[in-house]
């Protein structure tokens, strides 16, 4: 390495103190929390008095519950039946109102409006659709249409709850990936489509060679996104549906209710972490070939 | 310069603290008290307090029942707690257990009130066993009871559902999901509902947590029973789990039972008043829509279950002092109280809800203020009822107390809401009423062993 002018270390100072600002508020925010978060889940936490050192017990605990193994699955359930469905409806959405008809620009912004409602507003219209008494759902599904003559509380039932909250996630969240998508097939450029017919493809060979290429990392992109956002997801679930237990609402029953345990709450958050830093990275290695 | 700058912040930051420390005391009130005009009458009141002592700011906060203990636990960490709390009366044991309450300055409020004004068994709810003192003040209380449909229950020739067969027999009589129609609303979400109701089965059946040593012996024959009867008594309710909420289907004609508080004495008289003006005179669109107006007067209550034993079950809500370093925060907290427990402001807040909030001083229930309820609420249920409901608090029966004696270990297990999870895991995730019951036991455990 070449000895440093005075000049080069004084800039390089210089350079440090201009980011030592954004690294203390990243440290403070972001890396102490986390770091204090690893910390507690090796600690049976007391919250009263000193919290008393337990090694690994915590992540023993965990791995031998069933109820962590049924979260886990539910878990699994919600990303892939959200992540697919977000995707696939987005595309399909964002393919349709690529093409031409007239009011295209009014459907394109009313299309959004999920997005943008009020989370905790939508939940009270969808969970009185779901009541069993009053509810249009079973009015529909058992007396218009006679499916069944059960009338059911999908939204509570511990088993069901999750489709509901499958189907609700896709309803809200499934314009930002037709946003996205659209925006790219808009700049997709039309001398690929025809170079494309000439090479005598019809509109599936068109899609399938030229359109998909193209919106793969668009695609891609969206799939980790929404990937890293439902694995976190509290609110939606949790008001929506509370007997349905995804990763972090099992953490938060563990942390404050019943027997509160915060230790081993905090070991659910560092596996949840761990599992989603490992998607990611494969994700990004294999996926998007960054 | 940069140092006369600093000199001058600090002179002026000193300045500031002494006005504060000077001027005014600001103190938290968390209720759980959360409906709109509740938490307005509080404001009201508080206004008042803080009009005539300026030197103390109140804030009053709303918590859900259910999230007390979580809000408690987050703020103990965070060392944000209130000072005061007004919740139920096992929560307030519980808090008093985990060191977060100080009970001499609640001892002394309650000489300050005195002693002898308070119901006897609405203070004993509230002592140390260990130390005579007291872990919070009772403020006021409710008993629970079936409510039912006294007219369907004459037309059908039923018996009052006050034993295990009555209360079966009907459900199964009037439960006819085909038509919409349900038997009986019991708690089954894990809430707090669902373990207040539960508990008066487990008790009319003799079930205990502790006995009269202090043994833990909850995983009994006689909760093993109440439990299966209550799983199976959840196939004649609304589809699914449920809580108290669902009291509307009741209020809609849907329901012929529904366990609740006298709260709804309250509700009801105010459907009343609603459905007054919600007619299909005034709304075309509602000419579907079937509200009962005699409502109030079909529905009846039993307030007692029998089955081993007599069960009435019931909450008594207290004030608590949180334990605080700063003395001058804790004499604000206790000024904030001898005012709530004077007797303008005491029936103030009692007429938030009629027979929802009934007084634990003895003047005050005999008070001729109290009874003239500005909204007429206790003149149509007579002052009998009234004045029976307030005795039902004296007799009420939890499984913190055993003949007279508290157990605060009850309080904390009630905290963690392990009655409620058992009940969910054996109505809804299929897991067979012994080992759920074995379950709950060793969760207990865990909990007197901390």
């Amino acid at each position: 390495m070449k000895p440093q002018t005075v000049l080069e270390r004084a800039e390089n100072r210089f350079g440090w103190q201009l980011v030592a600002p954004s690294l203390g508020v990243i440290g403070l925010l972001i890396l102490y929390p986390i770091l204090y978060n690893v910390y507690l889940s090796f600690f049976d936490v007391q919250l009263v008095g000193d919290n008393v050192f337990v090694g690994l017990e915590n992540y023993q605990r965990l791995l031998t519950d069933s109820a962590f193994y049924d979260s886990l699955t539910t878990t699994a359930i919600y990303l892939l039946g959200t992540v697919a469905g977000t995707t696939l409806l987005g595309l399909g959405a964002a393919l349709l109102l690529n093409q031409d008809f007239p009011g295209r620009n009014v459907v394109r912004g009313l299309i959004l409006l999920p997005y943008f409602a009020p989370v905790i507003s939508v939940v009270f219209g969808w969970q009185f659709i779901f009541d069993p008494v009053n509810g249009v759902y079973n009015y529909m599904v058992v007396e218009v249409f006679n499916l069944t003559d059960e009338r059911m509380n999908v939204i509570r039932d511990p088993d069901l709850g999750v489709i509901v909250v499958i189907v609700f996630d896709i309803w809200k969240h499934f314009p930002i990936a037709y946003l996205l998508i659209l925006s790219k097939l808009q700049s997709i450029n039309t001398d690929l489509y025809e170079a494309a017919a000439i090479d005598g493809h019809g509109p599936w060979g068109r899609f399938w060679h030229v359109t998909l290429p193209e919106l793969y990392f668009v695609l891609g992109t969206i799939v980790i996104l929404r990937f890293i956002w439902n694995l976190n997801k509290f609110e939606e679930v949790f008001l929506l549906a509370p007997n349905v237990q995804t990763l972090p609402i099992f953490t938060y029953y563990t942390a404050f209710t019943g027997v509160i345990d915060q230790g081993l709450a905090a070991s659910v958050s560092v596996i949840q972490f761990v599992l989603l830093c490992g998607l990611i990275w494969f994700y990004v290695k294999k996926v998007l070939k960054w | 310069m940069r140092l006369k700058t600093l000199l001058c912040g600090a002179a002026a930051g000193v300045a500031l603290m002494a006005t504060s420390a000077a001027g005014a005391q600001s103190i938290e009130l968390w209720t759980t008290e959360t409906q709109s005009d509740r938490i307005a009458t509080i404001q009201l009141l508080v206004d008042t307090f803080m009009a005539l002592n300026p030197s103390v700011t109140v804030e009053v906060v709303a918590v859900d029942e259910n999230d007390v203990p979580t809000q408690i636990a987050a703020a103990a960490a965070a060392g944000t707690l209130p000072n005061l709390i007004n919740a139920g009366s096992e929560l307030m044991v519980a808090f008093g257990e985990e060191g977060i309450l100080d009970q001499a300055a609640a001892t002394e409020m309650v000489d300050r009130v005195g002693r002898d004004r308070f119901f006897a068994g609405a203070l004993n709810m509230h002592r140390n066993p260990e130390t005579g003192e007291f872990y919070a003040l009772p403020f006021h209380g409710w008993i629970q009871g079936i409510w039912y449909r006294g007219d369907w229950f004459d037309e059908a020739g039923l018996e009052p559902p006050n034993t295990w067969e009555n209360i079966r027999a009907a459900a199964e009589y009037f439960h006819d999901p085909a038509e919409n129609q349900y038997g009986i609303l019991i708690g089954n979400m894990a809430d707090s509902f669902a373990e207040q109701v539960f508990t008066q089965f487990a008790i009319s059946n003799g079930g205990r947590q502790f006995d009269a040593d202090g043994n833990l012996v909850f995983n009994s024959e006689e909760i093993r029973e109440a439990l299966e009867f209550y799983v199976d008594l959840a196939e004649y309710a609304p589809p699914g789990p449920q809580t108290w909420r669902a009291r509307d289907y009741y209020i809609q004609g849907r329901m012929a039972m529904f366990f609740y508080s006298t709260f709804i004495m309250d509700d009801l008289a105010l459907a009343e008043i609603a459905a007054s003006s919600l007619t299909a005179e005034n709304f075309a669109e509602l000419a579907g829509g079937s509200f009962d107006p005699e409502l109030v007067e079909h529905t009846r209550m039993v307030p007692i279950i029998s089955n081993a034993q007599d069960a009435g079950y019931g909450v008594v809500v207290s004030m608590g002092i949180v334990d605080s370093d700063d003395q001058a925060e804790t004499e604000a907290a206790q000024q904030l109280l001898s005012f709530l427990y004077e007797p303008d402001s005491y029936i103030t807040w009692l007429h938030m809800a009629p027979g929802g909030m009934n007084p634990v001083l003895r003047d005050i229930a005999a008070n001729d203020d109290y009874m003239a309820d500005p909204r007429g609420i206790f003149a149509r249920y007579g002052t009998d009822s009234i004045q029976e409901i307030i005795a039902g608090l004296e007799a009420i029966q939890t499984f913190s107390l055993v003949d007279g004696q508290l157990f605060p270990a009850s309080g904390e297990i009630f905290a963690r809401q392990i009655i409620p999870q058992m009940i969910f895991r054996a109505t809804w995730e299929d897991v067979p009423v012994d080992e759920a019951v074995a379950w709950a036991e060793a969760q207990m455990l865990g909990v007197i062993g901390e």
